[in-house]
């Protein structure tokens, strides 16, 4: 297959994670729901059960609004708008950890609006670097594998989590090469970057890493396409078709990303020496680079700028999702970074709700010009 | 032209709870600038971090949140939120993150001096708002940041893993801080400290179920100024003095059949979330002129910290308003509802506070359900003016006064 095919592929199934779920479902499977961020989707692998992400949708908010005020991020009322909305029934969990305020107040509000899907909750330790929290993380994630274990009516098996892990891992590898690769090839969309990430939240991970790496050899195997704009991308979500279309049409090409639902998920694999669940907890606690992990050394705010330039980048765009705390408590120290390194930045503002981008095309365009 | 007279008020009684509480809420700040002075070291402290720490190693802080109230009350909060605008903060943010951060930058404020910290200590059982906040300083003002992380508890009580969890983060603060400071932790002076807080604690929380009596011995806003001294002192012991008089002058006002609330109260409710520090007077003349009197808010008891072991504290500071689950939460609001036959629930819809107000609709309709009395919500602000809308205000007051009526005539 060429790469548009294989990219075309991707689009299809990003774009229709449904369907993918009613194919699991014939097929016999059970599907666990993922909510952000870093659900541990190896444990829901290793038991037999396909993790699918939920990030909520493009879509104006209706009977989420009953629960959350108007002033919390779209993409956990729409998680809970399309549970109320029955999208995900069939579904025999969520599991949602609670790394940030939103997520938390979306948890108790997924119980009372969705009772047919049991909420398991997943608490991680912000503390997560001494032994304290290694022992904390563990006990929740054994809480999990309790839960999973009644939702699933399967038991959990430590050996299976050591496969999970390795496939997570190769999966892991594998992203993070075609986001080598893309940053390679300009040809590559900002639209075809995005449904390769995307694509990865509704498909075992064996699945989609063997699209991936199939995609990664086709796009090797084309000659590079006509130098665009190079640019870093960092926020929580850009899976937007309307900002994809205004990346592309601007001549933007994403060399990078600090993205939570693309390059974030993938940078930290879990170590395979030792027990399995222990290697899980210890790919928690080193993971980091994220507003909505403790970071006292702000290392995330550096890594913006040194990633940018490590790429080449000639700007940052921080796409800011309306309403994100941590995002937006990072991104006043993250631009002093960019303008400390020489490297010019704007940021642009979107909502899950949002119909009209021109605003933010507006913004990209004056800042295209400031790049060149 | 008349020549204004202006009416003077008569001088506090030295005695009085009014008096020792302000003096000891003023002190909070005076002790820290004195100590910053002599070359101590000085933090900034989240309002729930547990206060036994720092009060056992001598170590004086001041709470960033409080003072933010107390600079959005003297009507600086627009001022400071801009400040901290033009930085890139995004105006959805907290506002006392936002006027503390401008604080941190211009330091200085006419309204609420403090002195600049040498560290802070950071709890999010309020919010995780706390941590990024925190961090922030930190790497702006390059000093240490030490964390207890309490996470939600996503069960009905916390969890024995969650105790200890955050037991050990107890010790690890208190280990860091010895380290840095030089000052050293003294086991008899921890009890002591024990002692006092809960001293404190259990007379302020006999004082706020004074409101049981009909009609209550005081006025619910008296419950916001005094409470500043259970965020800032509860671990000094004249701060239990102080509020077992406080106490006492309620008691007192019960058997005299007085009350600091003026006039009839007829109607009694429950305010819900984080006080509207920038129209504090307008929000409460908005339910004196109605005859409604907040006579409770879990807010004012969220600093009451009675325990009887080192684990009951732990699982005290696992408990805070913010800390627990949406059932738990209910319960305890519905507790507080019957137990001070409140006739109303006025929710405040905090912009500053995504946690307070994320599942606040659903918890307060089960509330109205359970106490089978009517929810009315206003959007406001911690301490930003621009997201609060008087009219608004005053429209959804006496829309719940004019249900309440109608609920008594039925009734």
């Amino acid at each position: 297959m060429t790469a548009n095919e294989l990219f075309a592929k991707c689009a299809e199934i990003a774009q229709n994670p449904r369907a993918q779920m009613d194919k699991y479902l014939a097929q016999g499977k059970k599907v666990v729901l993922t909510a952000p961020y870093y659900a541990p989707e190896e444990i829901v692998d290793s038991m037999g059960a396909v993790p699918m992400g939920v990030w909520g949708a493009d879509m104006e908010l209706n009977d989420s609004k009953k629960f959350f005020p108007t002033f919390i991020c779209s993409i956990v009322q729409g998680i809970v708008e399309l549970g109320i909305n029955h999208v995900y029934d069939g579904a025999s969990a969520i599991i949602m950890p609670m790394l940030c305020d939103s997520l938390k107040g979306a948890g108790q509000n997924f119980k009372a609006a969705v009772p047919s899907i049991p909420f398991i909750p997943m608490t991680y330790p912000q503390n997560r670097f001494a032994d304290f929290g290694a022992k904390y993380c563990k006990a929740n994630y054994l809480t999990v594998i309790s839960e999973l274990e009644k939702a699933l009516a399967t038991e959990f098996d430590e050996a299976k989590l050591a496969g999970s892990i390795k496939v997570f891992n190769d999966h892991n590898q594998a992203m993070r090469e075609f986001a080598e690769v893309a940053a390679m090839h300009p040809e590559v969309t900002a639209q075809q970057r995005s449904d390769v990430f995307k694509s990865a939240m509704f498909m075992t991970k064996a699945e989609h890493t063997a699209i991936v790496r199939q995609l990664i050899d086709a796009i090797k195997a084309q000659e590079p396409g006509k130098g665009r704009i190079p640019v870093y991308v960092s926020g929580i979500l850009t899976d937007s078709p309307e900002l994809n279309a205004i990346f592309d049409s601007c001549g933007l090409h994403i060399v990078m990303d600090d993205v939570a639902a693309q390059s974030r998920a993938y940078r930290t694999d879990a170590p395979v020496e030792g027990a399995p669940l222990d290697c899980l907890v210890k790919k928690f606690q080193n993971t980091g680079n994220d507003s909505v992990l403790y970071d006292p050394l702000k290392k995330h705010v550096d890594l913006v700028p040194d990633q940018a330039k490590q790429y080449g980048a000639k700007g940052v765009i921080f796409v800011l999702t309306k309403f994100c705390d941590p995002e937006e408590f990072d991104y006043p120290l993250i631009k002093k970074a960019c303008d400390a390194a020489g490297i010019p930045s704007v940021q642009i503002e979107i909502d899950r709700q949002m119909v009209r981008y021109e605003q933010a095309r507006t913004i990209l365009e004056a800042f295209i010009d400031v790049l060149s | 032209m008349a020549e204004e007279v202006k009416k003077q008020r008569p001088p506090v009684d030295p005695n009085s709870a009014k008096y020792k509480l302000g003096k000891i809420a003023a002190d909070a700040y005076a002790l820290a600038t004195e100590a910053k002075a002599r070359g101590e070291m000085v933090g900034w402290c989240a309002s729930n971090f547990p206060v036994e720490i720092p009060e056992t190693l001598g170590l004086s802080v001041c709470y960033p949140e409080n003072q933010a109230a107390g600079i959005a009350a003297r009507g600086a909060g627009q001022t400071m939120c801009e400040i901290a605008e033009a930085d890139g903060y995004s105006n959805d943010l907290c506002a006392y993150a936002r006027v503390n951060l401008a604080f941190a930058k211009i330091r200085e404020s006419k309204e609420q001096p403090m002195p600049m910290p040498d560290f802070v200590l950071c709890c999010n059982n309020i919010c995780d708002c706390m941590f990024k906040w925190y961090e922030n300083l930190a790497r702006e003002l390059n000093i240490p940041i030490f964390i207890i992380d309490i996470p939600l508890s996503t069960t009905y009580e916390p969890t024995n893993e969650e105790i200890e969890y955050v037991s050990a983060q107890f010790w690890d603060v208190v280990h860091g801080l010895e380290k840095l400071t030089g000052k050293k932790w003294d086991d008899e002076k921890f009890k002591q400290v024990m002692e006092n807080s809960c001293r404190a604690s259990r007379a302020w929380l006999k004082a706020t179920s004074l409101a049981c009596h009909k009609p209550s011995p005081f006025n619910g806003f008296d419950l916001l100024n005094h409470m500043a001294v259970m965020v800032t002192a509860r671990g000094k012991a004249e701060a239990g003095e102080a509020m077992e008089t406080l106490c006492r002058e309620w008691e007192e006002n019960i058997k005299n059949g007085t009350s600091t609330y003026r006039g009839e109260e007829k109607h009694r409710i429950m305010f819900e979330g984080i006080a509207c520090w920038p129209y504090l007077r307008v929000t409460s003349s908005g339910l004196k002129n109605r005859g409604i009197n907040m006579v409770t808010t879990i807010y004012a008891d969220a600093f009451g910290f009675d325990y009887h072991s080192f684990d009951e504290m732990i699982k005290l500071y696992c408990m805070t308003p913010n800390a627990i689950n949406l059932e738990q939460s209910r319960d305890k609001r519905i507790r507080l509802c019957k137990d001070n036959h409140v006739e109303g629930l006025l929710v405040h819809t905090n912009r500053s506070c995504k946690m307070w107000s994320g599942f606040m609709p659903e918890m307060s309709r089960q509330i109205g359900e359970a106490c089978n009395i009517p929810v009315v919500a206003f959007d406001g602000d911690q301490a930003d003016p621009r997201n609060f809308s008087e009219a608004q205000y005053e429209t959804r007051v006496q829309g719940l006064a004019e249900i309440m009526e109608a609920n008594k005539e039925v009734r």
